[in-house]
């Protein structure tokens, strides 16, 4: 196999990899700036500098040339090279700035050209705490400046569309964010203007940067000349817990990082999934923060005289009891949702099936053009799959609402699903059923609904989604309930506050914590209630009864879902929903 | 090597309306062409291998055989292929493949076709720089004769050849000359250099195998199927043969373009070519081949020549001998300066080293011209220069360093003399 | 608002300019300098009229536009008087040239004079650098061998609306001595 050695540590490789690339995939750094893996090469920031050399090959011995010492003669590149642009190979020499005094003085000399045009406000920069250019300037950069002169002034606070601004000043130039919308969301609506140190990226006069991918070029843009009109001023980057997720707002099942400080979620970035969404996310699906925190159903509530009024968890489960015993199982119509998971859904459906309820339905959720070819779909919902592969049975939601209305159905259970709202039934069709709604958000189901039982969302508990292509990857708890703790729940993610910090350096408080409990939850405390014996302690168990009793599902665990970036199931044990 | 005050001019000869087609055929015009069309013995190889003979070098700049860059070129695979002459001119002091455009189009359309015949051409693109409006206009007119005539286009002289020739006016960007650059602006782009590899041989004009020459290039190839490769290695300095269009400008009686063999002494240029210098002043310094080229100390020039070899070993480089003579009052600094200007102006902003450092090289030379400057500032002048040569996808950044580098050096009393007494200086 | 449009003739003619190119994108250049002829410059509106003519993103258009410094992106004067102060043109007295215009219309280099007849602009080598010092009017005549007398001639026969004559370049041969 082709070798290469970097700093005198020898590697092997295949294909023609660029060193860069092969550099961190050892799980090395080299700063850089322009380059992106998912990007064309400018190879334009010069910061990835490597000393390089070739091996000298003689025909005719058939072999490398031998110095007095037996090593190799090496026929060095006489420039730095830019280790980006450079493919790596067989034999070939790489000094990086660990090895190389020539090499650490090209980083620091970019650096310093750099930063001699950049304005030098990372105090009010949303951009610093994450911000390459001031990373690699704390390490490999100079340690003063010797520019003596103005600096170049460009445009500020240019709103560029609806979604993302421009700070000019601090543009370093790399071309990512025009590469973006060339290659890879194709809508070709920026261009770097002007020239030399004048440029900037910008979009033609009188035109919006209205891509529904705007906001990616905020997450590649390596300094804080594009930031996020929602995000910006909000908060710093270090306030902030970072928590792998998924996108709950279409099928695609784009890996998502929710970013919370004192339990509310700031923002939601795309995370890196090679075989889903790459780098990127859709600007409309970060808007889904707003669901997680605003509007929360917090607290049961049961309907009385017409209005919905606050009670007891206890009170809640007595109710939904009771309720349960007046009406015979055909009465019952248990309704699941491709909304949420694949573990409440299966725990609703093993609930009712406890109860001689054999049949759970659910209506798709689909607006027909919404997509397109790359992350947005037409299917609203991360999780109809999910519903399908439990065997649930899938309505239209017009078909739906026709067998909600029936005259023999005298309850309606409604999980996670604001089936009024989104027009399957108007509200007078539950009228006179018993109407229990297990949800996250006030909506128009829960305004109708007899019992409204608070759940947690995707943000708040570890579950598992099935994206359009069959692929199953899962949540972890971002964000606190009343009863959820960041430091005793195993499952969520510690930031450097929590780790580091007094607990006056935090910002938490109580008020944003909803009081919820995961559906599934609720609903095995309903059968010990009645002293049944169906337990689970986590998701996680529920998760690996469902890969020993379903098919689809041999082999699913969250341990290799996180590894994994998630498992695509396999299609033959895939079966054909039903479908009325 | 004869002398060149018998030396009769071949690339500009002073014929009445040689820009015509019809003089320009009376006088031997596209008989080379003919010749590599007919003849069996004039295979593409046969005729690569003659202007690589020849030594030709290239006369844009960088110096390099153009045969040998003809050699580059792949096998022709039925896909397109192109040539993309270079008449962008728009390096400081160079004002030489003008008089080609008004004087002798035609030749170097000639030499053109026999390139492309080379090399399987398919279309050869004619880069001229947008302010040349008047000579693109007399570019184009030749075009169109040749095409009429039938020695552009389909089946060239009754041959199986067929190539296209198209001028593309730039539109005011000194970094268009340089060759990956230029194709980017071919392409309807911003003029941004491309990152080799790989190179225009093997990626270059939309992707296809592409050759750039400079005009005057091109111009002197018929000259070379003419004559010979022993001829043309024959004429002017051994390591750098052939006729050379000097482009004399600044403080000399005559400037302008003459037509001499390579490796003229530059006193012999100045003196007895162009006249003397003005005034009957002493010369302070000259800049051998372009703006970027680095200025030779005016007591310096004694023996240096007119070619690569001997100008690496005075300290500069042949670049496109556009020279510029400056007199004793000339002020470096000021003129300096002014250069850096000009390569911050035209920077086209890609790399970091470049865009940043040309920016800084330029405040800190006005400081120093405005007598702000201290003496600590020449050395961060000369350490800018490190940061940014060789450090860039393209030459810019050298082409920006060297003039200031060199400057500070050989006038470093000059610059010094500008510089104020730092504050922190110890008495 | 001033509409801006190709007419039918020009339209056909920047068919045969894309058909040099095996794509359009490379037509952008010369339909941007079509355009400026026709319209005198070429203003965001135009840069859309080349972009919607040529089928391209608008950005691309701003770019390029923005990228070459003889494309006007804002109106000029009727006439342009590009004075060369760069290198040669420097040393030759390029800088007082481009002052006594500037004087002599009383204006600075970077504007243009009340009445929309002339803009001045200090720019970089033209190329004609042995003929210094030197003009160029409107990306068009070389006005070579400035002095103070020719620049009072070459703006006296603008006002009257005429371009000066194009002015050969000198052939030169050393004088044999």
């Amino acid at each position: 196999m082709p070798e290469i050695f970097i700093d005198d540590q020898r590697f092997e490789f295949e294909g023609n990899p660029k060193v860069l690339q092969f550099v961190l995939d050892q799980g090395l750094e080299l700063p850089f700036f322009c380059y992106h893996p998912s990007l064309s090469i400018p190879a334009n920031c010069r910061q990835c500098f490597v000393e390089a050399g070739t091996p000298v090959f003689n025909r005719e011995t058939n072999s490398y040339e031998l110095d007095e010492n037996g090593d190799r003669v090496i026929r060095w590149f006489p420039k730095l090279m830019t280790s980006c642009s450079l493919e790596a190979t067989d034999g070939m020499v790489i000094k990086t700035h660990r090895s190389s005094e020539k090499v650490a003085r090209g980083q620091k000399d970019t650096l310093e050209f750099i930063l001699i045009n950049h304005p030098l406000d990372c105090p009010i920069c949303d951009q610093a705490g994450e911000c390459p250019l001031q990373i690699q300037t704390y390490k490999y950069g100079p340690e003063g400046s010797r520019f003596e002169h103005k600096k170049v002034h460009k445009p500020k606070r240019v709103q560029l569309g609806p979604n993302v601004v421009l700070d000019a000043e601090r543009c370093i130039n790399c071309t990512r964010c025009v590469r973006f919308t060339d290659e890879i969301s194709k809508s070709k609506q920026l261009s770097i203007v002007s020239r030399g140190d004048k440029n900037y990226p910008l979009t033609a006069p009188g035109t919006e940067f209205d891509d529904p991918y705007s906001l990616n070029t905020v997450d590649i843009c390596p300094v804080g000349a594009l930031t996020s009109t929602d995000f910006r001023f909000k908060a710093r980057v270090w306030e902030m817990n970072q928590t792998p997720g998924i996108d709950m707002t279409g099928s695609k099942g784009t890996n998502i990082d929710l970013w919370v400080r004192n339990n509310l979620v700031m923002r939601i970035t795309p995370r890196y999934n090679p075989d889903v969404n790459d780098h990127w996310m859709p600007d409309e699906a970060r808007k889904d923060y707003r669901r997680i925190n605003e509007n929360r159903i917090s607290r049961p509530s049961i309907k009385l005289d017409g209005e919905q009024v606050k009670t007891s968890w206890n009170n809640a489960m007595l109710t939904f009891n009771e309720e349960t015993g007046k009406v015979k199982p055909s009465e019952i119509l248990v309704i699941g949702s491709p909304h949420a998971s694949v573990e409440d859904n299966y725990v609703l459906s093993k609930f009712f099936n406890r109860l001689g309820v054999s049949d759970v339905h659910f209506a798709n959720d689909i607006e027909k053009g919404r997509g397109d070819d790359f992350l947005i779909t037409d299917d609203r919902a991360p999780n109809a799959n999910g519903c399908r592969f439990l065997g649930f049975t899938e309505h239209d939601p017009a078909a739906l609402g026709k067998a909600v209305s029936a005259s023999g159905v005298k309850m309606v259970v409604i999980l996670g699903d604001d089936l009024i709202g989104r027009g399957a039934f108007p509200a007078e069709a539950v009228q006179g059923k018993f109407t229990v709604f297990m949800g996250t958000n006030n909506c128009d189901t829960s305004n109708a609904a007899n019992l409204v039982v608070p759940i947690t969302c995707s943000a708040e508990h570890a579950a598992s989604y099935i994206n359009e292509a069959g692929r199953i990857q899962r949540t972890i708890p971002a964000k606190e309930t009343v009863y959820t703790s960041r430091r005793l729940n195993l499952e969520m993610s510690l930031g450097r506050l929590d780790h580091f910090a007094t607990k006056f350096d935090n910002w938490e408080s109580d008020d944003n914590k909803v009081d919820c409990i995961p559906a599934w939850e609720f609903l095995i405390r309903l059968v010990q209630e009645t002293g049944g014996d169906l337990t689970y302690t986590s998701s996680r168990e529920i998760m690996d009864e469902i890969a020993s009793a379903i098919d689809t599902f041999s082999g699913v665990s969250f341990e290799r879902m996180d590894d994994e970036y998630g498992i695509p199931l396999k299609k033959e044990n895939q079966p054909q929903g039903k479908t009325v | 090597m004869q002398d060149w005050r018998t030396y009769e001019p071949l690339l500009i000869p002073s014929i009445k309306d040689l820009h015509k087609i019809d003089v320009y055929e009376k006088n031997g015009g596209y008989q080379q062409l003919k010749k590599v069309l007919s003849d069996k013995e004039q295979t593409p190889e046969a005729v690569t291998n003659t202007v690589k003979n020849a030594n030709l070098r290239g006369r844009g700049g960088a110096g390099f055989n153009a045969g040998l860059k003809w050699s580059f070129m792949p096998k022709p695979d039925g896909g397109p292929r192109y040539i993309a002459a270079n008449g962008d001119e728009s390096e400081p002091g160079t004002f030489k493949d003008r008089m080609i455009f008004e004087y002798n189009p035609h030749l170097f359309i000639e030499g053109a076709l026999i390139a492309a015949y080379a090399m399987s051409i398919d279309a050869v693109y004619v880069y001229i720089r947008g302010e040349y409006r008047s000579w693109i206009t007399m570019m184009q007119k030749a075009i169109d004769d040749a095409y009429a005539k039938g020695y552009i286009g389909k089946g060239i002289m009754g041959s199986k050849m067929n190539c296209e020739m198209y001028v593309h006016m730039g539109a005011g960007a000194y970094i268009c000359g340089e060759e990956s650059s230029l194709m980017e602006s071919l392409e309807g782009k911003r003029g941004y250099p491309r990152v080799k590899p790989p190179f225009p041989a093997q990626k270059g004009l939309w992707g296809r195998p592409t050759t750039i020459n400079n005009i005057e290039t091109l111009a002197n190839v018929p000259l070379i199927i003419k004559n010979g490769s022993e001829w043309f290695t024959s004429i002017g300095a051994k390591g750098h043969p052939g006729p050379v269009l000097y482009g004399i400008s600044g403080h000399v009686n005559r400037p302008g373009v003459y037509e001499y063999p390579s490796g003229m002494l530059i006193t012999e240029l100045i003196n007895d070519v162009c006249g003397g210098v003005r005034g009957g002043k002493k010369i302070k310094a000259v800049i051998p081949g372009g703006s970027s080229t680095p200025p030779l100390r005016g007591d310096s020039l004694d023996g240096v020549r007119m070619d690569a070899d001997s100008l690496r070993d005075a300290g500069s480089m042949m670049g496109t001998a556009g020279m510029v003579i400056l007199d004793e009052d000339t002020d470096m600094v000021d003129l300096v300066w002014r250069i850096s200007h000009f390569y911050h102006h035209e920077s086209c902003g890609q790399c970091t080293p470049c865009r940043d450092g040309t920016g800084w090289l330029e405040k800190t030379l006005l400081k120093i011209k405005n007598g702000e400057g201290e003496i600590r500032d020449l050395e961060l002048l000369l350490d800018i220069c490190f940061q940014m040569e060789g450090r860039t996808i393209c030459a810019l950044a050298d082409a920006a360093a060297w003039p200031v580098r060199y400057s500070v050096a050989r006038f470093r009393d000059e610059f010094e003399a500008r510089c104020k007494k730092s504050i922190y200086a110890v008495a | 608002m001033e509409k801006f449009e190709f007419n039918k003739a020009e339209r056909d003619h920047i068919e045969k300019i894309i058909a040099r190119y095996p794509d359009s994108q490379s037509a952008v250049m010369p339909v941007l300098w079509m355009a400026q002829e026709k319209f005198g410059h070429v203003e965001p509106d135009v840069q859309k009229l080349v972009a919607k003519t040529l089928d391209l993103p608008e950005a691309h258009v701003y770019g390029v536009a923005s990228f070459y410094t003889q494309y006007y992106k804002e109106k000029m004067g009727k006439y342009v008087l590009d004075v060369c102060t760069c290198l040669s043109c420097q040393v030759c007295g390029g800088y007082d040239m481009l002052h006594y215009i500037e004087e002599k219309l009383g204006i600075k280099a970077g504007e243009t004079t009340e009445d929309g007849m002339f803009s001045i602009q200090s720019v970089e080598c033209l190329g004609a650098c042995g003929y210094a010092p030197m003009m160029q009017i409107t990306n068009d005549i070389y006005v070579n061998h400035l002095d103070k007398a020719k620049v009072d001639k070459v703006i006296e026969t603008l006002k009257q609306g005429k371009m000066p004559e194009f002015e050969p370049i000198p052939m030169r041969v050393a004088e044999k001595s």
